[in-house]
């Protein structure tokens, strides 16, 4: 036997489920492509896992964390499974959504309601086999009931994505996937804490300016608001009128 | 042709028994109205004291006095021959109800269908008798004859045409619903079985008694066609429950929702329909309603057409735990409010594609335990204020099938006020946030410590003069000194340029 054809026994030996190196990820047995190569080259199995949480850490609000999973959804969405949201912290902006690809009728949102009853909901969403993606944004979990959530997950084929504050990061998570999400000037840098494979030191850097839902593109040079009892006028760029009925008569 | 004819012998005496089972270990007559009451039917407790049927009342209760009496429920009674009707309309199309108490049904198209005649039977006796009538029944060749048969008792199936001669010939003219007067005319000229009237000359027995006489006659013997007029289920299910005892915890309606729910697939599936929305209410004690309290109702809304029990069952069963009872509830009525039509499901091939079970959609589950105003599917709509421009509506508008008897008319009649600038505004190119803040937060204080930056801008929005929410708003992308991307805007609602700044959206 030549030494191609050994390793290319090995290889294939290696391939075994059960065989896990510590260099490499852990294959998923099922994922769906998060629409950024860079990041599905970091996840393991190249791409979000379905069946199981996912933690997010935001280090604040509007630096494209939910853009960032915005085309798996689509991709979830136009499998005909649907995508629920429980507990977002602010209404989500109907014509942004549906500019940005996502099938408005296979979004199903949940409100107002109390911390105990959403966390029912995130794991009735877990277990259903019409959902295809469950994100929750619950304030507190105890252990015990994330691990249940991840069992919901796992038996109903879902991705779940938990969306946490960084302050809540040291605990231990049941969570197989969890990333920290941070601006990186104008980038987004994603930090692998958790993956079911090797440590990645660097951060992931994407650039989310492209992106549906994404503010603008290129990013204009700012200037900075002057203080508010300034009666200087607004900058003198470009005036979009939209709907200035009494200014054009 | 084979008809099946069930015939419910007490029924005056089951409608009663169905609401009080414990009336049934004492004596108990159903007594006709009038000056002179007589017994219309006596239960076997009442018939072992001595009271036979057509009795004065006042004899009955020489006989045993501490009888029940109670008056005949005419109303109950056809609402129970309407159950039993709509019951066999899921074993066969063909069911037609031919006298106060008996209804025949065409089953020689079903019979292949649930496994033979025996195992068909078996079923329309069970589900019969499931719900808490006595019934007989008789298998005939044509539908008079089933009746004839079932009333003499006679159980065992006539499959044969040929046969019917030999098998009505002995039976009493009694069976068939002569007027009395032709009954006794007969008598007295000795003619008292089928089979001695059947052999009178046809014409003089035509002349005598009118041509329906033989027409009876022939049609029992399958010698003339005999049309039936099939039983239609109403248009609107609403049936009534009284349960057997006041109930003041909500876990103990299991049981009459059960029986309410099955009623109500049979009647979707005799219409072919699947029930959208559907509202259960629940009557309190006679004392309470005095005070003035209205009855509790709980209504069901589902995101798609559904009939399957199990999945109507589920979903009151969440909705019903939250209900909390003020009083004791003596009975309940369940009504459908809106249908749709529902397409019967095919059986599957092969016997692993009948494993599926009723899985009961994630929307109905979570709209049934956390009510309709929490669980909310988007939609966009045509505005350029912001604050308008996402309506939340329930997912089961968003089901496009034709309702049969919604209660709104006209297919997405559109009653808002018209706004004079109306028009969309999905295709802009202008930047929107994906979070929308509930209330736009003012910015006063956070300006002063550290410099946000404006990156795009400004958007003059000015719009809805017309109805009072007025705004005109310059809105800019800003970066915050921490690094997020918010959507703000100066409001110049007064006319001023130095208007305050606020907050209202998160490039998320």
């Amino acid at each position: 036997m030549t030494s191609a054809a050994h390793s290319a026994a090995i290889a294939r030996l290696l391939t075994h489920p059960a065989i896990w190196r510590g260099g490499d990820c852990a294959s998923e047995p099922a994922s769906i492509a998060s629409g950024f190569a860079e990041l599905d080259a970091a996840l393991p199995g190249g791409g979000w896992p379905r069946g199981a949480l996912t933690e997010l850490l935001v280090e604040r609000e509007g630096i494209g964390e939910v853009r960032l999973t915005l085309p798996a959804l689509v991709r979830l969405q136009a499998e005909g499974r649907s995508v629920v949201w429980i507990a977002p912290p602010h209404r989500p902006y109907a014509p942004a959504l549906a500019a940005a690809g996502l099938d408005l009728a296979r979004l199903i949102v949940i409100r107002g309601c109390s911390s105990a009853e959403a966390l029912w909901a995130y794991e009735q969403a877990l277990r259903a086999p019409e959902c295809g993606a469950a994100f929750g944004w619950m304030q507190a979990h105890e252990d015990r009931a994330l691990r249940r959530l991840q069992v919901a997950a796992r038996e109903g084929r879902t991705w779940g994505v938990l969306w946490r504050r960084p302050g809540q990061r040291a605990s231990a998570t049941a969570a197989p996937l969890r990333l920290a999400l941070s601006p990186q000037q104008t980038r987004l840098a994603v930090r692998v804490l958790k993956r079911r494979g090797a440590e990645l030191a660097q951060p992931v850097l994407l650039d989310l300016a492209r992106t549906p839902g994404a503010p603008l593109y290129p990013l204009p040079d700012g200037m900075p608001i002057l203080q508010r009892t300034s009666t200087s006028p607004p900058p003198a760029r470009q005036h979009r009128l939209r709907t200035s009925q009494r200014k054009a008569s | 042709m084979l008809w099946t004819c069930v015939l419910l012998p007490s029924l005056a005496l089951d409608v009663f028994a169905r609401a009080a089972p414990d009336d049934t270990q004492r004596p108990f007559v159903v007594a006709s109205g009038g000056h002179y009451p007589r017994v219309v039917a006596a239960n076997g407790c009442a018939n072992a004291a001595g009271i036979r049927g057509d009795q004065l009342i006042s004899a009955a209760l020489a006989f045993a006095p501490d009888v029940v009496v109670r008056d005949r429920d005419g109303d109950a009674e056809a609402a129970a021959l309407a159950e039993v009707a709509t019951l066999l309309l899921a074993f066969t199309p063909q069911v037609s109800i031919v006298h106060s108490n008996a209804v025949v049904a065409e089953i020689a198209g079903s019979m292949r269908l649930f496994g033979g005649l025996t195992q068909l039977l078996a079923l329309l006796g069970a589900s019969v008798e499931s719900r808490g009538y006595a019934r007989r029944m008789a298998v005939a060749p044509t539908p008079t004859a089933a009746l004839m048969l079932a009333r003499a008792g006679h159980t065992q199936p006539v499959l044969r045409r040929s046969a019917l001669p030999d098998v009505l010939s002995p039976l009493p003219l009694t069976m068939l619903d002569f007027e009395p007067t032709t009954l006794a005319t007969l008598k007295a000229a000795g003619v008292t079985t089928f089979g001695a009237a059947h052999a009178l000359p046809r014409a003089g027995l035509a002349r005598r008694f009118g041509q329906h006489v033989v027409d009876t006659l022939d049609r029992a013997l399958d010698r003339a066609p005999d049309p039936q007029r099939s039983y239609e289920p109403p248009p609107r299910f609403e049936r009534k429950l009284v349960l057997p005892a006041p109930i003041d915890n909500v876990e103990a309606l299991g049981f009459g929702v059960n029986r309410l729910i099955g009623d109500l697939a049979g009647w979707l599936l005799a219409r072919g329909l699947g029930v959208v929305r559907m509202s259960l209410a629940l009557i309190h004690e006679r004392y309470v309603r005095d005070r003035g309290i209205p009855p509790s109702t709980a209504e069901f809304r589902l995101g798609a057409p559904a009939r399957a029990p199990a999945h109507l069952h589920a979903v009151m069963r969440e909705r019903l735990a939250r209900v909390t009872l003020p009083a004791s509830v003596e009975a309940i009525v369940l009504t459908s409010d809106e249908t749709a039509p529902l397409a019967g499901r095919n059986f599957g091939l092969l016997p692993e594609d009948e494993a599926d079970a009723v899985v009961v959609p994630l929307v109905d589950r979570l709209r049934s335990r956390l009510g309709d105003d929490v669980v909310t599917v988007l939609a966009t709509h045509p505005e350029h204020r912001p604050e308008y421009a996402t309506s939340a509506t329930t997912p089961a508008t968003r089901s496009s099938q034709p309702r049969t008897h919604a209660h709104s008319t006209g297919p997405q009649k559109r009653n808002r006020k018209a706004s004079p600038l109306e028009q969309p505004s999905a295709a802009t190119d202008a930047p929107r946030p994906l979070w929308l803040l509930d209330e736009a937060k003012i910015l006063s204080g956070a300006l002063e410590t550290a410099p946000w930056i404006l990156r795009d801008g400004p958007e003059r929005i000015e719009s809805g003069w017309w109805d009072g929410h007025d705004l005109r708003r310059d809105y800019f992308v800003a970066e915050t000194p921490q690094g997020g991307m918010v959507w703000i805007y100066r409001d110049h609602r007064y006319g001023t340029d130095d208007g305050e700044w606020f907050m209202h959206g998160v490039f998320a």
